[in-house]
């Protein structure tokens, strides 16, 4: 027993996906990727493994110290385990794919490994689904990402969807307009992303009442609108805020079963984010279906993408009933396992004669047994 | 989703500060049910004469754990227990200005004379805060060795556990008692309003309407 349960034994955050789950872990990606392929996502799949120079430059850069490294002792290298997807696709764009005409828009589904799990997810190995539309910025194509990632959501069963949206270069940009040095627009950032009002009200006038109304302008997006057209901005500010509230009425029109919420100071995992990002919820749920928005290639070319984390979607999805299956009997004719498998049925053969076909068809988790050539229900 | 799941969760902490946010809760018209002031009672959870809101009662420490797993969605925690923990899942919008103290290092009376903290390079403290207390020292350059107690820190360096402690300091006489001395501030503490990231995303309205009914109630009392 001893040997046994040493061998169980996986290192933290790792685990054994079992049935039913395993096989719903599977569906829930196929029926995702399905619906992004539906809209021109065409997938593309890079290996698990790759140099460390590419692998962190550009989007990967944000996650550097999540990366497991090894040496490939053949080209005696620093390789990385991607720790996340979004700047694999971004390299294979930006070279591979550069000719192809643009906009281009891929599709991918992977493993991805954390050196550290967080006390909330505690997994260092998920599965990342998502999709990435390269060329150019706009309203139109912010708008696609958006509504097709929510479109892919409520079919594999997620409800009450909610979208965070976020402005991660809108508060340095204000900071910028108001004069402030590099230090205390840091400080406002990071106080902006904590909610913190109290810490805030070290900035003196006229910086302190522009993030004061930033930080009152996060919630339900109709006031979120409101209030950030009190802010009287200009240059790089203005325009990231006037794309916002096109954005806004675009998706209201779009997407109105969609919960929308805006926090302009949201900054925390948007690290290389270049515009417009946001946070997919779903209520009730622990953490973060996924997120996307606007990006660039290392080459400067824009780009607005998405990511769903596998781990959290699928506590927001209803568990799938492990499905019906028929047992065929020991010396069932192939013909009638043929026939049930071509009407949809999953099929379970017995391997040898048993005294009580009912019986083992139960034992082996059978929800019916072939009795006259027809499933009957187990009762 | 049931009807029982919508409801809003609300963690107080049990102990020094409750009589204060109960005051705070109630000027918003949240009055939990008479069992709650029963000390008889085993229950932990109440309803409140606000049907969307149930509290629970847990240690200090565990209201932020509650409030950031999302199994309460807003909360009553001091900036000490924040700090401590620095959850990126909790947001803290509001200062109660209730609880005030704050943490401070501390150390035998007879210490101090022969004691310049600037010259330390190890030291090593009993403290309910480890993660403080590691990173208040290593912003000053000292490498800190904490021995994480759960409470009744000032018997440490009377019974030679270790020398120094980090702790709250509220008036002072606790420590005066143990004998012992004030000798550097870490940071002032107060009571703040924590809800739940993804609470507050995904039901903007009512978590957010509680929120800044809270403020009002804040903003009364200062006015």
């Amino acid at each position: 027993m001893e040997i046994k349960a040493a061998k169980a034994l996986l290192p933290a955050g790792l685990g054994d996906e079992l049935p039913p789950r395993a096989g719903f872990e599977a569906a829930v990606i196929e029926r995702l990727l399905a619906v992004f392929a539906g809209y021109g996502y065409e997938r593309v799949k890079p290996p698990l493994v790759e140099f460390e120079d590419s692998l962190l430059s550009g989007p990967g850069a944000a996650l550097t110290a999540q990366t497991f490294r090894l040496m490939d002792p053949q080209s005696h290298r620093m390789m990385g385990v991607r720790p996340d997807m979004t700047g694999q696709v971004a390299r294979i764009a930006a070279t591979r794919l550069a000719a192809a005409p643009r906009p281009l828009r891929l599709s991918y589904a992977g493993e991805v490994l954390h050196v550290h799990g967080t006390q909330l997810r505690p997994e260092r190995q998920f599965v990342q689904a998502g999709f990435e539309l390269i060329g150019g910025y706009s309203l139109e194509g912010d708008a696609e990402v958006i509504t097709v990632v929510a479109e892919a959501l409520q079919l594999v069963g997620v409800k009450t969807l909610s979208l965070d949206l976020a402005l991660p270069t809108f508060v340095p940009a204000v900071c910028r307009g108001l004069g402030l040095d590099a230090e205390d627009a840091e400080i406002a950032r990071d106080l902006l992303d904590r909610k913190d009002a109290t810490a805030l009200l070290r900035f003196g006038e006229p910086a302190g009442s522009v993030l004061k109304t930033i930080l009152r302008a996060a919630g339900p997006a109709d006031t979120a609108r409101a209030r950030l057209r009190e802010l009287d901005l200009e240059g790089e500010a203005a325009q990231l805020r006037n794309d916002l509230g096109d954005l806004l009425v675009h998706l209201e029109s779009r997407a109105g079963h969609l919960t929308l919420t805006v926090d302009p100071g949201e900054f925390r995992g948007f690290e290389y984010q270049t515009g417009t990002s946001f946070t997919i919820f779903s209520r009730g749920v622990r953490g973060e279906l996924g997120r996307g928005g606007r990006y660039r290639l290392e080459n400067g070319e824009p780009a607005v993408g998405v990511t769903i984390y596998l781990d959290t979607l699928l506590r927001a999805v209803p568990e799938a009933a492990s499905g019906e299956s028929v047992f065929l009997p020991f010396g069932a004719p192939p013909e009638a396992g043929h026939e049930l498998r071509a009407d949809g049925w999953r099929t379970v053969a017995g391997l040898s004669a048993t005294d009580d076909d009912g019986a083992e068809a139960e034992r082996l988790n059978c929800t019916h047994v072939l009795r006259d050539g027809k499933p009957r229900e187990l009762s | 989703m049931s009807a029982g799941s919508e409801k809003i969760i609300m963690a107080v902490p049990k102990g020094r500060v409750l009589g204060e946010i109960l005051e705070v809760l109630r000027a918003a018209g949240i009055v939990p049910e008479p069992a709650f002031e029963d000390s008889q009672s085993r229950q932990l959870r109440f309803t409140t004469s606000v049907a969307a809101i149930d509290l629970i009662r847990v240690r200090s420490f565990d209201v932020a754990t509650f409030v950031a797993f999302g199994a309460a969605q807003m909360g009553v925690a001091g900036n000490d227990v924040l700090m401590e923990f620095d959850y990126a899942e909790i947001y803290a919008p509001l200062d109660l200005g209730i609880g005030v103290c704050h943490l401070a290092v501390a150390e035998p009376a007879e210490m101090v004379a022969g004691d310049d903290p600037a010259r330390w390079s190890h030291v090593r403290i009993a403290t309910k805060y480890p993660n403080i207390s590691r990173r208040h020292f290593a912003a000053r350059g000292v490498q800190a060795e904490c021995i994480k107690l759960n409470g009744a820190m000032e018997l440490a360096p009377s019974l030679g556990l270790c020398r120094r402690i980090v702790d709250l300091v509220q008036t002072g006489a606790t420590l005066k008692a143990n004998g012992l001395v004030e000798v550097e501030k870490i940071a002032d503490v107060t009571s703040r309003l924590v809800v739940n990231r993804a609470a507050l995303k995904t039901l903007p309205r009512e978590v957010g309407g509680w929120v800044q009914r809270f403020q009002e109630i804040v903003n009364g009392a200062a006015a």
